[in-house]
């Protein structure tokens, strides 16, 4: 009784130690999301939501926008190392026909890197495979395991990456204009609708407290409480030799 | 050396040990007492440290190579639009301002300067549109209460009521609240696209507090979803 007691002070200390483990780094792993908005001059209403996690040199992502023309809506995760990194503005419809075309977007967002399509390949090649892409005024899909090149993971992370949502609803003498991408197919098909920058999640947690409520171990009381216990076991061995003699 | 202690010897030993019960009693009590958090702002349970994957998704994430179109995706989503009020009856959180939040240059998230305003994290989603909305408020100043002081006893089923800027109205129901080590903080889980729904997480501070750095070690996470 007496031993457990005048161990129990340095049992009971330790752990006050615990709290001072130093705060590790961020536990990164690669999450980024866009929000997608119309991009200028080609009217869109739509809005919508991407989100990208990547691990490695693989990217899980999910797609969801409503408000779309209807039709099939091409998806891209768009990147170009010269590019500005950011979704056209209007001063980059150059030729002055009404509407921002893709390439016109290029020097804004870059090349497509990534085809966000439902199945198959996902390269640059199915960029216009408009089959495999959502269709209609919503789109909510998401796809796992697609491979992309280490410098897109970089990109995507550095918020360099943007996602764009083609396809547009056009009246007049734009609905007979023909793709800059693919002359078979109507530039209302093909002129970016939505687009976002993927920006890179916070990363770790966030400093949401200043200490003014914490709880706190009173060290008074502790260094009271171990001279009591000293004590005891001090008066305890007194009349333990008492009680023998 | 005598068997037979003098009653003055016993009346001694006896004083000694009530003494030494007393002391012990009391010392032990005062350490008890002493190592126990005084007060301070609700804790919900740490979470298991494995929690990567979304604690409230209703399906089971995608395989290498498979899409999952629509099916299980929740298509009550609300357009973009800034949220301007929080309402948390359960836990008196009644706040008519938002503040927005980026990011700091290390990449960690923004914090509201005031600490009676919670903030909304501009590049996530809005609260009501696809995706999770994050909003983060400080649980304790340094000298009294934050907003989110008691959002540690935020319970699952609570109703968390948001204004937004185009005079609609986000209601969520609390799904999940836990807390998490700072430096195992569960990014994707909170940030990323591990729902098929319209969202929001809330965000403060929680578990021990470090005097050396000013900061908690842990966070505390709501997780709820749109009604």
């Amino acid at each position: 009784m007496r031993r457990s007691m005048r161990l129990a002070p340095l049992v009971l200390a330790l752990p006050l130690s615990l709290p001072f483990v130093g705060v590790g780094t961020a536990w990164a792993d690669g999450s980024a999301t866009a929000n997608l908005t119309p991009v200028v001059v080609n009217g869109s209403n739509g809005s919508g939501t991407a989100m990208v996690t990547v691990t490695g040199n693989k990217i899980e992502f999910t797609l969801a926008a409503s408000g779309l023309a209807a039709g099939p809506h091409a998806a891209h995760i768009h990147f170009g190392a010269d590019a500005r990194h950011e979704c056209p503005a209007v001063s980059d419809e150059k030729d002055g026909d009404g509407r921002l075309s893709t390439t016109e977007g290029g020097p804004a967002y870059g090349a497509v890197v990534v085809s966000l399509t439902k199945t198959g390949d996902t390269s640059p090649t199915s960029g216009l495979a408009v089959d495999r892409f959502g269709s209609g005024t919503s789109i909510q899909y998401m796809r796992g395991g697609v491979t992309v090149a280490p410098e897109i993971a970089t990109a995507i992370e550095k918020g360099q990456a943007l996602v764009v949502v083609h396809g547009v609803s056009y009246t007049g003498a734009k609905a007979q204009a023909k793709s800059d991408l693919n002359p078979a197919l109507p530039a209302s098909a093909t002129d970016p609708a939505i687009c976002g920058v993927l920006s890179a999640s916070p990363s770790g947690g966030a400093g949401t407290g200043a200490g003014g409520t914490a709880p706190t171990q009173n060290e008074g009381l502790l260094a009271l409480g171990g001279i009591g216990l000293l004590a005891a076991a001090g008066t305890g061995a007194f009349a333990a030799r008492r009680a023998r003699s | 050396m005598s068997t037979l202690a003098t009653p003055h010897g016993r009346r001694g030993v006896l004083a000694a040990a009530a003494v030494t019960v007393t002391l012990g009693v009391a010392g032990t009590t005062a350490v008890i007492v002493g190592l126990q958090p005084s007060g301070g702002p609700p804790q919900p349970p740490v979470a298991a440290s494995s929690s990567t994957s979304g604690p409230s998704a209703p399906g089971t994430p995608p395989t290498s190579g498979t899409t999952r179109d629509a099916i299980g995706f929740s298509a009550k989503t609300l357009s973009r639009s800034r949220p301007v009020s929080i309402a948390i009856a359960s836990i008196g959180v009644d706040s008519k301002t938002l503040v927005n939040l980026g990011k700091q240059a290390d990449g960690s998230l923004q914090v509201p300067t005031d600490f009676g305003k919670a903030g909304w994290y501009v590049d996530g989603p809005a609260p009501g549109q696809f995706g999770p909305a994050v909003i983060a408020g400080h649980v304790d100043s340094t000298n009294g209460p934050g907003i989110f002081y008691q959002l540690g006893a935020l319970r699952p089923g609570a109703t968390v009521t948001v204004g937004r800027a185009d005079g609609s109205t986000a209601r969520f129901m609390v799904d999940k609240v836990a807390r998490y080590p700072k430096d195992r903080f569960p990014t994707s889980a909170v940030y990323g696209d591990t729902t098929q729904r319209a969202e929001l997480r809330l965000i403060t501070c929680g578990g021990g507090f470090d005097r050396k750095t000013g900061h908690y070690l842990d966070n505390v996470v709501a997780f709820a979803h749109l009604l």
